[in-house]
């Protein structure tokens, strides 16, 4: 993983759309604790705006009653939330032990070289960006693509390139 | 008393307390588990894994000492070479990505991991690629300085924000080798007790800004203290120091435990409070305006107090009770009147649930225990008819409440018996300098009662005299802190049993129930 912990302000106050909130207010009654809500809420703040902006994290904070030093801690641990805009695409690599071993190094250089993105990344024309992300539990068939969030296993370069041409 | 039992380490006997953590109970007889993120205040995280130790019953090889009560006939492993190998792993990757940058490190001298490096590990760095890079003397707000790099991610100060304070300012955030402490951004620390993170921090990952660069800690002589910024009677550590060609300078002051006054922390504005131990100090002896000797300042005081007519002495809130009983007895001596009058070190609402009390003098329960009378109307009463005011250290004008009593109080020759330049003292006919609290040494009673003793930490070049001196220089007959105490203890019922030096580390509650009864 790069460093997630650069929030990017958008400059006016996150609120929830109507569907959101009351999604949000469903969801919240089945928590005793409700630091438990954390996570649910930040899906759905991706859900609503497709990445979580720093006034997003706050403004959970805010409505859970928690501080938001915590919200931040989870949303920049779990890669799977986007904080900043992501490509159509998202294009996310094992870079953990087993994939790290199984040469995950591979798959990063051919995305750089083909589509000219680096980890953190997203492509000029906004259709892929890549990330480099922590253990994602199938080290036995190493090493590990997630792409929109579907799992590729056993990855290299060439069946790469072939699972990006089937993209538009 | 908990109950004790009997286990081994090392094959080697000792007796412990039942249930108490490993770390701890081995710890009171003098066997030390290296640990990172346990700490008594915070509680056993288990997530520095330092602290691993081997249990002979057939449970896992390593265990968590942290998380391990102590038991009867447990047998502990802290010396096998799979217990040496876990050690010199975790600091292995402890310091993967650590600076090493001890000798520009104010915590060096007193870091565990510089410690834990030279007892358990002293290899070399494996590490042939660069460094992960991180944030570097960051702002966190209260004076606290951060190094993401020194971090070993321990979470002390993490659960301080969010246990102790309960304000949660800080968080680890990013995960692997990018994790750091963080603040949210826009919400530094705001709480008084943030200074604390940098006593607690096992590493110079936070450092505070007074003290950064001031001074390298092996010089420091660290006395036992009590903080004199309010009535709690916080137990610190007095840090001095005196350089070559200088004074006796006070660098900082550290929290000392004592469970039964303070815990484990103190409050910033009692941290930082040492500055008025070096600063603004009223250093000369002055008659009438003019800079005299020490001997014959005293010898002027004597023959005013001789000459006056009606005069009234006014003691501090701070004063330890020696002093107040010393000041006690020379009052009667020279047929003076008394009075404890400290109201304006009393700030309402400023103390919290915590610590921090209202009442910002260290000993006013003495002045009471005593039966000095402290009343607003009684000194007012005595200040009118009074000549002579001969003042041992009282700040009228610490808060504005006092701003009417002035016109008053410049109508009166005044005697000022005081360790710092204040504007109360600078009209006083008699400017006698004396010790301020890091220079002598007594006994104290906090707002809750409980009887504390320090003593003298700090000795300045040109060592000021104590009030208790003063009084016997004016002919008293208290020679020392000790000869109050018979009659401390013939007046006050609950002090009646009391020897000073037998006062127990945390100090000793006294019976509330007991209504002071003074002699005469
Ligand atoms: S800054 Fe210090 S106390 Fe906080 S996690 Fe790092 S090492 Fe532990
Ligand atoms: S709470 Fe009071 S006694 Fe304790 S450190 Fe703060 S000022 Fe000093
Ligand atoms: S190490 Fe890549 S999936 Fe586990
Ligand atoms: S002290 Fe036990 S795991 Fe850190």
């Amino acid at each position: 993983m790069s460093d997630r912990s650069e929030l990017i302000a958008v400059g006016k106050p996150f609120s929830f759309d109507a569907e959101r909130d009351a999604e949000f207010e469903r969801l919240i009654t089945r928590y005793p604790i409700r630091e438990s809500m954390i996570m649910p809420a930040l899906w759905l703040v991706q859900e609503q705006d497709g990445w979580i902006c720093a006034e997003a994290i706050s403004y959970i904070a805010e409505r859970i009653g928690t501080y938001p030093a915590k919200v931040f801690e989870l949303a920049t641990f779990y890669t799977m939330y986007h904080l900043k805009p992501v490509g159509r695409h998202h294009i996310c690599v094992c870079r953990t032990l087993s994939c790290y071993l199984r040469d995950k190094q591979e798959i990063v250089d051919y995305l750089a070289e083909e589509i000219g993105i680096r980890p953190g990344q997203v492509s000029e024309d906004g259709k892929f960006s890549l990330e480099e992300v922590e253990c994602l539990g199938h080290c036995g068939t190493a090493p590990v693509v997630q792409l929109d969030g579907e799992f590729h296993e056993a990855m290299d370069a060439k069946k790469l390139k072939a699972l990006l041409a089937t993209l538009d | 008393m908990a109950e004790m039992v009997k286990l081994f380490v090392n094959g080697q006997e000792v007796a412990v307390e039942q249930g108490k953590n490993l770390i701890d109970a081995l710890k009171v007889v003098g066997i030390e588990i290296p640990h990172f993120c346990y700490h008594p205040a915070l509680g056993a995280d288990g997530n520095c894994r330092m602290c691993l130790v081997g249990i002979e019953d057939g449970r896992p090889p390593l265990v968590p000492a942290c998380k391990t009560p102590a038991m009867e006939g447990m047998k502990v492993l802290l010396d096998a070479e799979h217990i040496k190998k876990i050690q010199h792993d975790v600091l292995e990757l402890e310091l993967i990505n650590h600076p090493i940058d001890c000798p520009v490190c104010d915590q060096a001298g007193e870091c565990t991991l510089q410690d834990y490096y030279m007892t358990y590990s002293l290899d070399d760095s494996r590490r042939g690629v660069e460094p992960v890079k991180k944030g570097k003397r960051m702002d966190l707000g209260c004076g606290v300085v951060h190094d993401q790099e020194r971090c070993v991610l321990c979470a002390r100060c993490v659960r301080f924000t969010r246990q102790i304070t309960r304000t949660g300012e800080l968080g680890i955030v990013n995960r692997s080798d990018e994790a750091r402490v963080a603040i949210f951004p826009g919400k530094p620390l705001d709480n008084r007790y943030a200074l604390n993170i940098v006593d607690i921090c096992p590493v110079g990952a936070m450092t505070s800004s007074d003290f950064r660069f001031r001074q390298r800690v092996w010089f420091l002589k660290k006395d036992e203290g009590i903080c004199h910024g309010c009535s709690k009677g916080c137990n610190i550590y007095i840090d001095h120091h005196r350089e070559k060609y200088k004074d006796d300078m006070i660098y900082r002051f550290r929290a000392r435990t004592n469970l039964q006054v303070n815990g484990y922390f103190i409050c910033d504005e009692g941290r930082l409070s040492y500055h008025r131990e070096n600063e603004n100090r009223q250093s000369q002896t002055r008659v009438d305006g003019g800079v005299v000797g020490f001997e014959e300042g005293i010898k002027a005081f004597r023959s005013r107090l001789d000459t006056a007519r009606k005069p009234l002495m006014l003691l501090s809130a701070d004063c330890t009770l020696e002093q107040m009983w010393a000041v006690k007895r020379i009052a009667n001596l020279y047929g003076a009147g008394l009075s404890g009058y400290s109201d304006a070190s009393v700030l309402p609402g400023d103390g919290d649930d915590y610590l921090i009390q209202d009442d910002k003098a260290a000993n006013r329960k003495g002045l009471e225990l005593l039966g000095i009378d402290s009343s607003k109307e009684s000194f007012m009463a005595a200040l009118q008819d009074a000549d002579l005011l001969v003042n041992f250290n009282n700040d009228l004008f610490f808060s504005n409440i006092n701003d009417e009593l002035r016109p008053l109080l410049d109508s009166k020759e005044c005697i000022a018996v005081c360790s710092h330049a204040r504007k109360l003292f600078e009209k006083a006919a008699i400017i006698i300098p004396t010790a301020s609290y890091s220079e002598y040494g007594g006994t104290i009673v906090n707002g809750d009662g409980v009887l504390q003793l320090f003593r003298k930490a700090v000795t300045k070049n040109d060592d000021p005299h104590d009030i208790l001196e003063i009084t016997r220089l004016l002919g008293g007959a208290i020679v020392d802190a000790a000869r109050a105490w018979p009659g401390i203890r013939q007046s006050v019922a609950v002090l009646s049993a009391v020897q000073p030096e037998q006062i127990p580390a945390e100090g000793l509650k006294l019976q509330s129930s007991e209504e002071p009864h003074v002699g005469s």
